[in-house]
């Protein structure tokens, strides 16, 4: 199907122009781990509150990474005008919005699971024997924030103060994710774990739903 | 204009009759007092409130579609009105909230997810500020409202699952408490003098927008002499 | 009756909320009027 073919294509490109340089993923693991450290300060860490709030300021840092980690998806293109040449190559321009939304959840993960062991020091939790569906959860999660972050990325290339407008519009857009994942992350790295599959349905749910719009509406979101 | 104002005056009508009904007619509630007639018009806002985002979102749908520019105008004169219909929503919230359970805000679940409404098309309407291109900046609105307006149910459902796993007081009486039949009246006659008022409202915007629009054209000709 | 000032207040602050905004779309319609009128003498004057 020349859809997956296309997008595996412009897949392969966004990963080669990122693991070039890793500039996106040095910068935004650096400021996950400097607001997991910023959030200690401003609580008081060591304590069993802190281990409470952990999985809630986890996400907190994944949120405020993406909103930063999104403002160059589209921004990029803008020089050389190599939106256009993209939307000439391929049939289908969900193609595009797929390859980078897959390249955004997995530049996302992987900053992620670079942190994970950062988190498990500072806030002190054992994280090893849940690390399968901790994964998972980040995936879910992860997944959501990329759809969305890419979506919103697309809209705010093409308006002023674009900086502080991503994360205007995609914050509030992503409370559900936040709210759900924070909860079942909270739930898995409990005194007594247990994993709320209720919470990771919802979540991809919630992608489902968002990829579907997306798949519906992003031509228009490329137009000139 | 006829109609314009045949509806204005309906509206005002229904809202005063409405408002006098909920004082003089409604049964005084056993717990709460007189504070409980707050419900009758914080409710009927929220509910006009929502039907303003939803026709707010049929008009954005229509323009992604047909791309004709009323549908824009009635997009923004929508989503303002929904907007203000929400701050109020908002703001008789907390004044119930402040005699009733001590504080002000208490994350309760309909007003939590009616915050997060109220911050999603404070955006949209921002967004529309930073985009000077007529054309371009009621596509990528429009867009945005859809993403938006299908995160509504999202947002809801999942902060009162949010809330089950940390319960919190209730604003108003939870999804048990029922309503006495000639409350229940009273009520629903608040909520279709709220719509018929939003209705006035959206309509006088919706003209105020179409001027503006006619007077850009008007004023671009001008420049081109 | 106790709560009556809280309930006063939901309503009045309620209500000037409507009445600002129905108040803030009059006076933008007028200043548009009074613009068009503007336009309107300009136009003939540069033919």
């Amino acid at each position: 199907m020349s859809l997956l073919y296309n997008t595996a294509i412009l897949l392969g490109k966004e990963l080669r122009t990122e693991f070039r340089s890793r500039e996106l993923l040095t910068t935004t693991a650096v400021f996950i781990l400097i607001v997991l450290v910023l959030f200690s300060f401003a609580i008081n860490p060591g304590t069993e509150e802190a281990r409470e709030f952990a999985p809630g300021l986890l996400w907190l840092a994944i949120l405020f990474a993406s909103s930063l980690m999104f403002q160059s998806c589209f921004l990029r293109e803008q020089t050389n005008d190599t939106l256009s040449s993209l939307r000439l190559a391929v049939s289908d321009p969900f193609a595009i919005f797929l390859a980078k939304l897959i390249a955004n959840t997995l530049f996302l993960l992987l900053t992620e699971l670079l942190m994970l062991p950062f988190f498990a020091i500072f806030y002190n939790i054992p994280l090893w024997s849940k690390l399968p569906v901790l994964i998972l959860v980040l995936f879910v999660g992860s997944l959501g924030i990329s759809i969305a972050g890419t979506a919103i990325s697309a809209i705010s290339a093409q308006a002023r103060m674009r900086e502080l407008l991503l994360p205007l519009l995609l914050l509030p857009l992503l409370t559900p994710v936040l709210v759900v994942s924070s909860l079942v992350t909270a739930s898995l790295l409990d005194r007594e774990p247990f994993v709320q599959w209720k919470g990771i349905g919802f979540l991809a749910v919630f992608d489902l739903i968002f990829l579907t719009a997306l798949w519906l509406f992003g031509e228009y979101l490329l137009e000139e | 204009m006829g109609k314009r104002i045949i509806l204005g005056a309906v509206a005002i009508l229904l809202v005063i009759a409405a408002a006098y009904a909920s004082f003089y007619v409604a049964p005084e509630e056993r717990t709460m007092g007189v504070l409980q007639r707050i419900f009758y018009f914080h409710v009927g806002s929220a509910w006009a409130g929502m039907d303003a985002f939803l026709l707010c979102f049929i008009a954005n749908l229509l323009y992604v579609w047909k791309r004709g520019q009323k549908y824009d105008w009635l997009g923004v004169s929508a989503a303002e009105v929904g907007l203000v219909l929400t701050t109020v929503v908002l703001i008789t919230g907390p004044i119930w909230a402040k005699p009733a359970w001590g504080i002000y805000w208490t994350w309760d679940a309909r007003l939590t997810s009616t915050f997060v409404l109220w911050l999603l098309y404070v955006s949209y309407l921002l967004l529309r500020t930073l985009i000077e291109e007529p054309e371009r900046r009621a596509l990528l609105s429009a867009l945005f409202g859809i993403f938006a307006f299908i995160d509504v149910p999202l947002v809801f459902f999942s902060i009162r699952w949010w809330r089950t796993q940390h319960p919190a007081p209730v604003i108003m009486g939870g999804p048990g408490s029922g309503l006495d039949p000639t409350m229940k009246k009273v009520f629903l006659f608040n909520v279709l003098a709220m719509h018929m008022f939003a209705a006035f409202l959206i309509v006088e915007r919706y003209m105020l927008e179409k001027m503006r629009s006619e007077v850009d054209i008007l004023k671009r000709e001008a420049e081109a002499q | 009756m106790k709560n009556l000032n809280s309930v006063f207040a939901a309503y009045l602050i309620g209500w000037g909320a409507f009445f600002l905004f129905y108040v803030s779309i009059a006076k933008r319609t007028n200043d548009l009027r009074a613009e068009v009128e503007r336009l309107k003498n300009s136009l003939p004057r540069c033919k």
